[in-house]
């Protein structure tokens, strides 16, 4: 459906991979406002097609990979798209967010956002452009590593594939662009249970920018903040997100032997100051983004992609391995299988504190290192046994084998690599976020409890109205198209560059007891009828590119509709507050035997966060927080039942061969 | 002597991840480093996290807080995030 705005395409695709017919999705400039793309516009267009509980690996599943309105625009660090689904490792949505050029180039190809149904009779690739799809048999690319495959399809388009991992539906394999992964939850078995092996995009269409002087302008400035602001320019470029394991460490944050603690002697061998003086080659960075966060290190003469902190914790530290090189050489196997590197490494701690207690005697133990490479082959090709069982994930498990109060999952999300007894608010935030254990969704305060600022990390205070908010303003920002990481520019300077004086340490004392304050700017975000341009130009951003009149409270608005409609959706697949939990390790084991305080007081801080965000006692998103976010009225509106103003029909073409074994396939 | 380790961008720019100095307290500490290697002032010290023998130096007596032979300082970038 056309659309009036600036920097959309006003295009979605529908593409069902049964009997290859392609149409469009009659998404509508309301749809657009209110949902703005990515996660959000997502989780509106899966809400539709979810009617309770599926098997995520049938042709029921729908795959949604959305752009966003900043994407395309050259606004800065905007490029990222998202790919959601419902996760065959969790059973609920899941939404992954990339970095890769493929969202980029399915823009320039003139769509917003596809969906792809139903399933492929045999391996196939699809082929966007701003002609249409094309059906491709992908024989040729079986079994690919992501690298592999992405060469072998020809072409200046993006791609977005999956590895071997996919393709044996391990349930967390993620699907790759470039070098960039749609990383949790599963994505990439979802796309082998279709027979999807890839899709590429490709086109020159440029969208119209409502107001391009402005926009050029803010982009200025906005880049020159993320330039000088301490975080964004100094220590990310420097050091990538390698520089937090040093930090953690010393704040008891760096899970360590599968969450048992919160350090590690051996921490110096695996930090970001080791990557940066042994192995750093460059850093490196997603389109358009100052900030370049990603890192290329040399490995025997090799220049590859370097690890995330998340990996280096939990590869290192949470199995007791002090090898930085191999994890760099995990890392890079693992995203050539096509696995989350998070759940991968999650799920190996888990197993290696089952065999140590004598539970499943898999052959994996604690510091044991020679045999996790080919255990990453085994879990891709699913060749042995023990790999079978490895790549259905950590609370699969647990079911076998027991260990449920070790097993370091929320929902069946394999936890990251901060450990939450040292940080009570990203312990909520764990247990409530959508995806499960992710610390993104989570809404990562470990950022004010450690990492970036200092508040308090033990009390409870005003921790989950700190963690609904950046759940709010995270979700927005993602929808516009922005990575998180420019989110963090919202914090004055001064907050980062000066720890020790007393205005710092008085707001750090401070922030918990602005809990009741922002508990209304929560509950009622159109109050925030304002821009703070250079701390969050997100809104503006939005307003010069589409026309839309964003003010941060109509981001922080459209954050919160998201957030609850991945709660709706979740709902409706079974979800309540009984799955709102971590492991007992946690909620009943202190961290430091003696101090009371270093165990997340889960029910308490779940409580809070029920009332803040308009829930009740069970878990269920209120009546009056539906109305107030206007997403009470879903179901009498399904978006497919809406007629379209000009019927697309899109040209789809496919090979002969693919046609006959659909025939087969349908029987017609 | 007290051993001090650089973390973040000081371990970066002073291309070493250790160094022992005799010192009686942090601001001492600061001092002669800045004296040293003149990569960061004093000044500019005075903003980097400062932990001794594992505790933040604001829960102790900040720039005035006592070393002994045989502490740990840690010296680490003051933002981080991730
Ligand atoms: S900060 Fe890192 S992850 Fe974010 S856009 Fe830049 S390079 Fe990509």
């Amino acid at each position: 459906m056309a659309t009036k705005l600036g920097a959309y395409a006003g295009k979605v695709l529908k593409i069902n991979l049964s009997d290859q017919t392609v149409s469009e999705y009659p998404i509508t400039d309301d749809d657009r406002k209110k949902y703005l793309g990515g996660k959000i516009l997502a989780a509106r267009i899966i809400y539709d097609f979810i009617k309770g509980p599926i098997d995520p690996l049938s042709e029921e599943n729908v795959i949604v990979v959305s752009t966003s309105p900043l994407n395309g625009t050259g606004s800065p660090s905007s490029s990222r798209f998202n790919v959601s689904a419902i996760s065959p490792l969790t059973g609920i949505l899941t939404s992954s967010n990339c970095g890769g050029t493929f969202g980029l180039s399915l823009k320039r190809a003139g769509y917003d956002a596809i969906i792809i149904t139903g399933k492929s009779p045999s391996l196939t690739y699809l082929e966007i452009t701003e002609n249409g799809v094309k059906f491709n048999d992908a024989s040729h690319l079986k079994n690919m590593l992501t690298g592999q495959a992405q060469q072998a399809i020809d072409g200046k388009s993006g791609k977005l594939v999956i590895g071997p991992a996919g393709e044996n539906l391990v349930r967390y394999a993620c699907a790759v662009s470039d070098d960039r992964a749609a990383g949790r939850g599963g994505i990439g078995a979802v796309m082998g249970s279709k027979n999807l092996k890839a899709i590429t995009a490709y086109g020159v269409m440029q969208q119209p920018i409502y107001n391009a002087d402005k926009l050029a302008k803010l982009k200025k400035k906005w880049t020159k903040r993320l330039k000088s602001h301490p975080l964004t320019g100094k220590q990310l470029p420097m050091l990538g997100t390698g520089a937090l394991l040093s930090v953690m460490n010393q704040k008891n944050l760096l899970a360590t032997k599968n969450f048992n603690t919160g350090k590690f002697e051996d921490f110096r061998k695996i930090s970001g100051e080791e990557m940066a003086e042994k192995y750093l080659v460059k850093n490196n960075g997603c389109i358009t983004c100052p900030i370049r966060c990603a890192r290329v290190v040399n490995l025997d003469g090799k220049n590859i992609k370097g690890p995330e902190v998340e990996i280096m914790g939990l590869m290192g530290a949470n199995i007791l391995n002090n090898d930085l090189k191999k994890i760099i050489e995990w890392n890079y196997e693992l995203d050539e299988l096509g696995m989350d590197t998070i759940s991968t490494a999650g799920t190996i701690a888990f197993a290696m504190e089952l065999n140590e207690k004598g539970m499943w005697d898999c052959g994996l133990s604690f510091g044991k290192v020679d045999n996790i490479t080919d255990t990453l082959k085994e879990i891709a090709y699913n060749t042995t046994e023990v790999g079978k069982k490895l790549a259905k994930g950590a609370r699969e498990l647990s079911k076998m084998f027991g260990g449920q109060e070790f097993c370091m999952q929320s929902k069946g999300m394999e936890l990251s690599a901060y450990e939450p007894r040292a940080a009570v608010g990203q312990g909520l935030g764990y247990s409530v976020a959508n995806r499960g254990g992710c610390h993104l969704n989570a809404g990562y305060a470990v950022v004010l409890e450690g990492l970036g600022l200092s508040v308090d990390p033990y009390t409870t205070r005003g921790k989950a109205q700190l963690a609904i908010m950046f759940q709010n303003l995270m979700e927005g920002a993602s929808a516009g198209g922005s990575c998180l990481f420019t989110t963090y520019a919202f914090f004055p300077f001064f907050l980062m560059s000066k720890p020790n004086s007393i205005v710092t340490k008085l707001v750090n004392f401070l922030f918990p007891y602005f809990g009741p304050v922002i508990k209304i700017a929560n509950k009622f975000p159109d109050i925030l009828h304002l821009n703070l341009t250079s701390m969050l130009p997100h809104p503006v951003a939005i307003t010069y590119a589409t026309g839309m009149k964003y003010k941060m409270g109509d981001l922080m608005k459209a954050g919160s509709r998201g957030f609850n409609l991945e709660r709706l959706i979740n709902t409706k697949l079974g979800i309540s507050q009984k799955d709102d939990k971590l492991p007992k390790r946690l909620t009943d084991e202190e961290q430091i035997k003696g101090d009371k305080r270093t165990k997340v007081p889960q029910e308490k801080l779940k409580r809070q966060f029920y009332k803040g965000r308009g829930w009740d006692e069970n878990g269920m998103v209120k009546l009056s927080t539906l109305r107030y976010l206007g997403i009470d009225k879903l179901d009498d509106d399904p978006i497919y039942t809406r007629p379209l103003e000009e019927q697309g029909v899109v040209k789809v073409i496919a090979p002969k061969s693919i046609r006959k074994s659909i025939k087969k396939h349908i029987g017609s | 002597m007290v051993k001090v380790e650089f973390f973040g961008i000081y371990r970066l720019s002073y291309k070493m991840s250790s160094w022992e100095v005799d010192a009686h307290s942090i601001s001492d500490l600061l001092k002669k480093l800045s004296k040293k290697f003149p990569v960061f002032t004093y000044k500019e010290l005075k903003n980097s996290v400062i932990m001794v023998n594992d505790v933040n130096f604001l829960h102790l007596k900040k720039y005035k807080t006592k070393l002994c032979d045989g502490d740990s300082v840690f010296i680490m970038s003051p933002a981080s995030g991730g």
